[in-house]
């Protein structure tokens, strides 16, 4: 009987043992891709910078507008946060704060990718396609390091706070650079980018040489290097001559890329440019032209008008008449508009300042940039110095609004942001905005403070 | 094993030996009870015997060879061991014994085990035979009772149909009926005709502990646990079978997550043990587990009770699942006796328990508008457009004039309730049948259930199809059963719930103003599409949110089966074989369809791409495996050494696909299906899913040993292997001790009988939670973005290469006292302290990096608390019962750390993680009131100053109390008299804060253009001197602490009041056996401070969730 006994359990545990054996625990993730097979040939190195290009978006136009005096708040707009248009912003705010961590998540893709590639070893054609590629990623870091500056600098000088630039991907808790430390590292970045795009490449799409150019003027206008800014906006204007009054409403409605050097593409499945001016939902008009901007066009002769602004005499009551137009889209997709990052019209603006400033014979660029817009245009003079500068902001004022230029110019120059009362009818008194005030800068998000201890806030906040 | 034993019954020198007889024989007989499964079929065995002039002692050998029948007598008994002749065939052992001890003056009583005892009849001869019919409280008759003369061995059982039959002396003064589940009942012999009725008895389940591995008796276990029976759960209408447990568990938290039907609640038990982990308690339906949150498709009508293990020792068992608690539903099983056939029915109506705030109703919407008017000269609407205040209206034509009074009056004229036009008062039905039956070998449960719920918001509803089949079998040392749960649901919900942007319908009922008539006098929806044909004033919000809610749906079926098989195999009897294997799976369908031919599907915008309406389609399969195989080992030494050790091997297999759609230009005569979908490069389909597979594999050890009944010690050790952790951490052992303390088994309280039952537990263990991903530990990148068209990759998480389990220690101790005889009152208390180590917390990381947060595994956190259950009969006569039980737990929170470089961390944008602060405290400046001379708002600096600038980051503080609920509970009562019957539930939740984020919504110059909170008109400050609550109209709203609401609330959430109607008036029409009436409601009556929609909700803020409806019912339950 014991025997049996012990027959039994060894009958018994030796089942347990085989059933113990079926054991598989050796699962691989299925919808995932590892960092090991991340960056495996010169396509995923694309891939890395579409994923960068991915984050380029519409913030910097829409924050510009709603603070600065291009924009109005039409009584219609019921819907939106008007913290921001009210300059009651703070480090909590995601409207001013949400591009600080977009921005760097784009230039932490680039730095990945950028490690990736030196870890190929790469032979034959792939060889130039990926200079082309390093190019553009260095060009596009210094880009996006570029556009956190203007953003969020205590102020474009030497000396005040920057931005820190990202030359690798890390999880440190870094500190903010001084502006002109941001301005070398962008700078390097670009002269790099500049010798390794082919000049062959010609997609508008992306960056290419002649975008680095164009990168390379604004750069050294906010530096206030008038030399560099004369070079390469030269080199720009050389290579893409201005748009004739007949092609110009044609860039607006993207059936045409002249002039263009660089833009933002959309394609139907990307949120809408234009809908932060104008939200189908409801047929809101969220920000309108303002008046001040309105008033500053000569309405029947400037070609820019009718492609900037659109008058609706069917739009009644507390409703904006007066809607942005140059984001309005097709009929089948409306508000679906490229962002235009950089063009020829701009670079006229950036050589005449330039020249204004250092040379004195800016008025000729002034002109020539009029004479292309503006229909039975007489080139003016202009009595002196400032007086040109005047002309050149107005000039900017206008044929770059709604595209991301209008607070941060005023800035270049510690202008004040003054609205007309007629477009400050909902801002709750929000008329003036003196650089005195924290809001004139844009403030970095409280959660960068409350994480990074090594952070600075901008001053008096 | 033969084995004969002789007793000397009358040698009254022979103590020794009658001293060793009792012990062997109370060692026989608890060694039987070990056996359970092999004591089956003894009432089968037939005997032949064909003899002449044979000694009895010699017959009963023959018997002995023929069966398993053993025979114990003493020498003395049969002493003058005469011969007889016998011809018997194929008879009962009762037969058998008769004709052989026909002359002797001997009896015989048959214990377990085959055991037949024979000893002196003392009365031979004047024997009556005492037949009857026992049954339950039902009706029902009930097989298988023991019969037993008091003070004798003289035993029998009942039948399938309930009779029986036995032999007594005639001066016996009292029979005993006993069978499990039933309260044992001593009856005086008044005749030779008895009909018996044996009670139910839950108590008798509260006895064991079941653990899903083991079962142990309650005073063997060291366990915390509750048990919620049956009739708490049954019946109860409109709610899922988890919601069904608030205010039953003390511990455990139960808070709804949205009053949709169907939906599951948030289940806590003993505190919040994880930040990013799961919280979620294990849930095992008949040994197989269930995936926690799908509980539409199981029918609580089935559910025969539900055990929740609350400490280490049970819990350790499923290692590194079990830290959350584990909760064990056992569904209900057939009986032995004839077929049950039993059928209940409800109806009802549902309808929405009212938030406590008010908005302004046309009269003073218009007032208010006027108002602001006046005072800042801003336009929120006709109400100062059109005001005789308004200088526009002061200046303007007499025919202006005119049309402005026109204007306003025909506003006057409407007013409009919006939650009229969103809710809906909705009816609910519910049918259930069931057949259960067998014999002793063989049971089955079948029951069919329909359950159909409209929801208290338009659109809303569930409907559900369940089927339930259990079956138990046994036969000699074999044994094992099969349960198959198989629902279908379909759920329909409403649009944008628990949003607070505009045209939705929740925030519709709130924001829409109330002269805005949806409705053209033609009966046209009048919305943004088509209002430049109307003159309309409003904003469109209410008609937006209804045009939206009309021509949209959004639709979820399931189809869920939980099918188990488990086996056992007594190879021993000591040692014991089971396997069980169970299958979770889960299929779901979501629809989401837009109308293309209305204004919400015209558009072209992302939502609508092309502008022709829009249909998502979307599969979720979920399958999960489980195999457990192991033995299990008991054997009692000694009588006193009581020893029981199981090891076991067990596999968890899970495998998760997703496959989903939307397609656009949907053609309209098609709708609700793939088929109307174009596919074109303007209505461009989205495609998407995704795949995932886990396992875990796991050895265990458990063990119990037990001292003379009074000293129990159990253990257990569990050695878990996982994919879902990082590969150096793939393997980790779990372990518990406890111990039991049976003191009423003590001599000094053993005759006390005040004190009916007295246990001490204690226990402590490991266990970790359950992770909610399957390869977070992982880096990853993913080429889900774009550029161009061109398509992209993008890093998705920086990973956690230390990635391991969340672990718990856990400390309990507790008591169960019963006091008096019957035990009347009854208290269970414990106290515990949980801690969680390597707990996840993401640290934030510097926007630089390009990512958020960086997961760490270096939290950890702490759960204290105490819990009690008292329950007690009050009153309790044979017409007349009262009882009362209250339960709660209090639980205490607090972080013990974040990570090495912080001590505090933001958790989202309005609370905050912060060592020596409990897990969910919001993170506020504090609100210093509104300045009663100039209406300013007033915040709290930090050094107690007072300013009216605010500034979130300087002046935050966690001063305003946490999310998580510190206490509690719920208190039940019931009355019964005669057939009237009377139970009440009240349930409630406490020290529990939330964010009303309605408010800033409702009370916001801001958002003025939609309707307001009364208080906006009433409360407001509007001139030097007001004491008011709000602040001046233009002064902005933020967020401080006077948006963190108490959110306490006591509810009544069942009151049940039945009737059974008489067996003597059910007699007369026959068929059915019995039959009960009844109404009842839930969420009747609810007190709170909450300001908005339902206090019940477990969502960080109030944004307009759906509110829990109440719900009033009446049904029948009848046997057949």
């Amino acid at each position: 009987m014991i025997k049996n006994i012990y027959k039994k359990y060894t009958v018994i545990f030796s089942l347990l043992i085989v059933s113990a054996s079926c054991t598989k625990l050796d699962m691989k993730p299925t919808d995932t891709i590892d960092p090991g097979k991340a960056f495996r040939n010169i396509g995923d190195i694309n891939m890395g910078l579409i994923g960068a290009y991915a984050l380029l978006d519409n913030t910097m136009i829409i924050n510009n507008s709603i603070v600065s005096d291009e924009a109005m708040l039409p009584t219609e707009n019921t819907v939106s946060n008007t913290d921001a248009y009210r300059w009651i912003y703070t480090g909590s705010s995601g409207s001013v704060t949400a591009l600080y961590s977009t921005y760097y998540t784009a230039i932490d893709r680039i730095n990945r990718t950028l490690a990736g590639m030196d870890l190929l070893t790469l032979t034959g054609a792939d060889v130039a396609v990926s200079d082309q590629y390093r190019g553009e990623l260095l060009a596009l870091r210094a880009f996006m390091h570029f556009e956190l500056l203007r953003a969020y600098a205590a102020s474009y000088q030497n000396g005040a706070l920057g931005v820190t630039y990202l030359n690798k991907s890390t999880f440190d808790f870094l500190a903010r650079d001084n502006f002109e430390t941001t301005v070398s590292g962008a700078k390097a970045d670009l002269t790099a980018a500049k010798s390794l795009i082919p000049a062959s490449f010609t997609d508008k799409s992306r960056i290419t040489r002649i975008a680095v150019s164009a990168i390379q003027a604004r750069l050294a206008l906010y530096e206030k290097n008038w030399a560099d800014a004369i070079t390469y906006s030269t080199e720009v204007i050389t290579a893409l001559p201005l748009a004739t009054r007949a092609q110009f409403p044609a860039i607006w409605t993207d059936a045409s890329e002249t002039e263009i050097a660089w833009k933002a593409k959309r394609v139907a499945t990307d949120s809408r440019t234009g809908d932060v001016y104008f939200r189908q939902s409801g047929g809101i008009v969220l920000y309108a032209p303002s008046f001040k901007l309105i008033n500053t066009f000569d309405k029947v002769n400037d070609v820019r008008y009718p492609a900037y602004i659109k008058f609706d005499a069917t739009r009644t009551g507390t409703k904006s008449q007066y809607l942005v137009n140059k984001y309005a889209g097709t009929t089948s997709v409306p508000g679906l508009a490229d962002i235009k990052l950089f063009r020829t019209g701009e670079m006229y603006l950036i050589r005449a300042e330039a020249k204004a400033e250092s040379t004195g014979d800016g008025a000729a660029d002034l002109n020539a940039l009029r004479a292309a817009r503006i229909t039975g245009y007489s080139n003016a003079v202009f009595a002196d110095k400032d007086a040109l500068i005047t002309a050149i902001y107005t000039e900017r004022f206008k044929e770059l609004t709604f595209e991301g230029h209008r607070f941060f110019d005023l800035r270049r120059r510690n202008l004040p942001v003054q609205r007309l009362p007629e477009d400050a009818i909902n801002a709750s008194g929000a008329v003036t905005l003196l650089p005195t005030k924290a809001q004139y800068t844009f403030p970095l998000p409280a959660q960068e403070l409350a994480i990074n201890k090594n952070a600075v806030q901008n001053p008096n906040y | 094993m033969t084995k004969t034993i002789l007793l000397d019954r009358l040698n009254k020198h022979a103590l020794t030996k009658r001293v060793l007889l009792t012990m062997k024989l109370t060692w026989m007989i608890v060694m039987i009870m070990c056996m359970q499964v092999s004591a089956t079929s003894f009432a089968q065995q037939k005997i032949s015997i064909t003899a002449k002039q044979v000694s009895i002692k010699a017959l009963l050998k023959t018997i002995e060879n023929q069966t398993e029948y053993r025979f114990v007598y003493s020498n003395n008994a049969l002493a003058n061991d005469k011969k007889i002749s016998v011809n018997i065939h194929e008879v009962s052992l009762d037969e058998a014994m008769r004709t052989l001890l026909k002359e002797t003056g001997l009896t015989y009583t048959l214990k377990e085990s085959n055991l037949v005892v024979i000893y002196a009849n003392k009365k031979s001869g004047k024997d009556v035979v005492v037949s009857g019919k026992v049954t339950d409280e039902d009706g029902l008759a009930l097989p298988g009772v023991s019969v037993k003369v008091s003070g004798l061995s003289v035993a029998s059982t009942t039948d399938g149909s309930g009779a029986f039959s036995i032999r007594v002396p005639d001066n016996s003064a009292s029979l005993e009926f006993t069978s499990i589940g039933y309260i044992k009942q001593t009856i005086p012999i008044t005749g030779s005709f008895m009909n018996i009725v044996l009670k139910a008895d839950n108590r008798d389940l509260q006895e064991v502990v079941v653990t899903g591995y083991t079962t142990y008796k309650k005073s063997q276990s060291a366990s915390a646990s509750t048990l919620v029976t049956a009739e708490k759960i049954n019946d109860v209408a409109g709610l899922t079978f988890d919601q069904i447990l608030q205010g039953r568990v003390p511990g455990m938290s139960v808070i709804s997550s949205s009053g949709q039907p169907g939906q599951s609640a948030s289940t806590v038990i003993r505190g919040i043990g994880s930040v990013n982990g799961s919280s979620t308690p294990l849930y095992i339906l008949d040994g197989t587990p269930i995936e926690g949150g799908y509980f539409q498709t199981i029918n609580p009508e089935d559910v025969e009770n539900v055990t929740v293990l609350k400490d280490a020792s049970a819990k350790a068992l499923y290692g590194s699942r079990g830290s959350n608690g584990v909760i064990i539903i056992t569904s209900k099983k057939g009986k032995a006796g004839k077929v049950q056939v039993q059928y209940s029915s409800q109806y009802g109506f549902s309808n929405l328990t009212e938030g406590k705030t008010t908005m302004m109703n046309t009269a003073q919407r218009l007032q208010f508008e006027e108002g602001v008017g006046v005072d800042f000269k801003r336009t929120i609407g006709p109400g100062w457009t059109y005001s005789p205040k308004n200088p526009t209206y002061i200046n303007g034509t007499a025919a202006f004039r005119q049309r402005a009074d026109q204007i306003l009056d025909s506003l006057r004229n409407i007013n409009i309730d919006w939650r009229d036009q969103i809710y809906q008062n909705s009816k609910f039905q519910e049918q259930q049948a069931s057949v259960s039956g067998g014999n002793e070998n063989i049971r089955y449960y079948n029951s069919l259930n329909y359950y159909k719920q409209d929801g208290i918001a338009k659109r809303t509803g569930l409907e559900r199809y369940s089927l339930k089949s259990n079956v138990d079998f046994k036969d000699n040392k074999f044994s094992g059963n099969v349960n198959i749960t198989i629902g279908y649901s379909n759920s329909s919900f409403t649009e944008g719930e628990g949003g607070t942007g505009a045209g939705t319908a929740m925030s519709a009922a709130y924001y829409a103003l109330p002269y805005e008539n949806p409705y053209a006098p033609d009966g046209t929806l009048i919305h943004q599409g088509n209002k430049a044909n109307y003159f309309i004033l409003d904003q469109r919000e209410g008609s937006q949110a209804l045009e939206r809610l009309q021509n949209s749906s959004n639709k979820t079926n399931q189809l869920k089966s939980v099918i188990g098989t488990s086996l056992a195999y007594q190879i021993l009897p000591e040692l014991k074989i089971t396997t069980r294997a169970g299958i979770d799976y889960r299929n779901t369908t979501d629809q989401a369809f837009i109308n293309p031919d209305s204004y919400y599907g015209s558009r072209s915008v992302a939502n609508t791409l092309g502008g022709k309406g829009r249909f998502d389609e979307g599969t979720r399969r979920n399958f999960n495996i489980i195999s457990t195989t192991g033995l299990t080992y008991a054997k009692t030494f000694n009588e006193k050494h009581d020893f029981e050790a199981s090891a076991f091997y067990e596999y968890v297999y899970n495998n998760y696909n997703e496959f989903n759609y939307t397609g656009f230009g949907i053609d309209g005569r098609l709708p609700e299906t793939p088929a109307g979908i174009i596919n074109s490069a303007a209505f461009l389909p989205i495609v998407g899913g995704a795949k995932t597979t886990s396992a875990l594999a796991s050895f265990m050890g458990v063990a119990r040993y037990t001292y003379n009944e009074k000293y129990t010690f159990t253990g257990s050790y569990r050695y878990d292997g996982s994919t879902k952790v990082a590969p150096q951490n793939k393997w980790h052992g779990f372990y518990s001790f406890g111990a039991n303390w049976n003191a009423k088994k003590e001599d000094f309280l053993k005759d006390l009988s005040l004190i009916a039952d007295l246990n001490f537990r204690s226990s402590y263990g490991t266990t970790a939670s359950p992770l909610s991903g399957n390869y977070n530990y992982l880096a990853t990148y993913a080429v889900n973005t774009s550029y161009n068209g061109i398509a992209g990759s993008r890093p998705v998480s920086p990973g956690n290469p230390d990635y391991d389990w969340e672990y718990v220690n856990e400390f309990n101790v507790g008591f169960d006292l019963s006091l008096f005889r019957s035990s009347r009152l009854r208290l269970a208390a414990d106290y515990y302290d949980k801690k969680t180590s390597n707990m996840f917390f993401d640290q934030p990381l510097s926007a630089l990096s390009g990512f958020s947060s960086l997961a760490l595994s270096t939290g950890k956190m702490q759960n204290r608390g105490i819990e009690f259950d008292i329950s007690g009969d009050i009153i309790k006569t044979s017409d007349f019962t009262w009882t009362l039980g209250v339960n709660a737990g209090y639980n205490k929170n607090k972080i013990l750390h974040l990570t090495d470089a912080a001590d505090q961390l933001l958790d989202g944008d309005t609370r905050v993680f912060k060592v020596g602060l409990p897990y969910g405290s919001y993170y506020a400046p504090n609100w210093a009131g509104v300045d009663p001379q100039t209406g300013d708002a007033q915040y709290y600096n930090p050094d107690g100053s007072i300013t009216t600038t605010y500034n979130a980051t300087t002046q935050s503080v966690a001063e305003s109390g946490s999310l998580y609920p510190k206490f509690t509970g719920g208190f039940n009562t019931s009355l019964s008299y005669r057939g009237i019957s009377a139970t009440a539930l009240f349930s409630f939740v406490s020290g529990v804060k939330r964010w009303n984020n309605e408010d800033f919504y409702n009370e916001n110059q801001r958002y003025a253009t939609s309707n307001q909170s009364l208080r906006m008109l009433e409360d407001r400050w509007m001139k030097p001197g007001d004491v008011k609550t709000l602040q001046r109209f233009d002064v902005p709203r933020n967020f401080t602490s006077r948006d963190i609401e108490d959110a306490s609330f006591l509810r009544l959430r069942n009151l049940n009041i039945g009737y059974s109607i008489p067996k003597n008036v059910l007699d007369k029409i026959g068929l059915i056996k019995t039959m009960k009436l009844f109404v009842q409601g839930q969420n009747l009556f609810t007190w709170t401070k909450w300001r908005g929609m339902d206090p019940e909700n477990n969502s960080v803020y109030g944004r307009f969730q759906y509110p829990n409806a109440r719900t009033y019912t009446a049904g029948l339950s009848a046997n057949f």
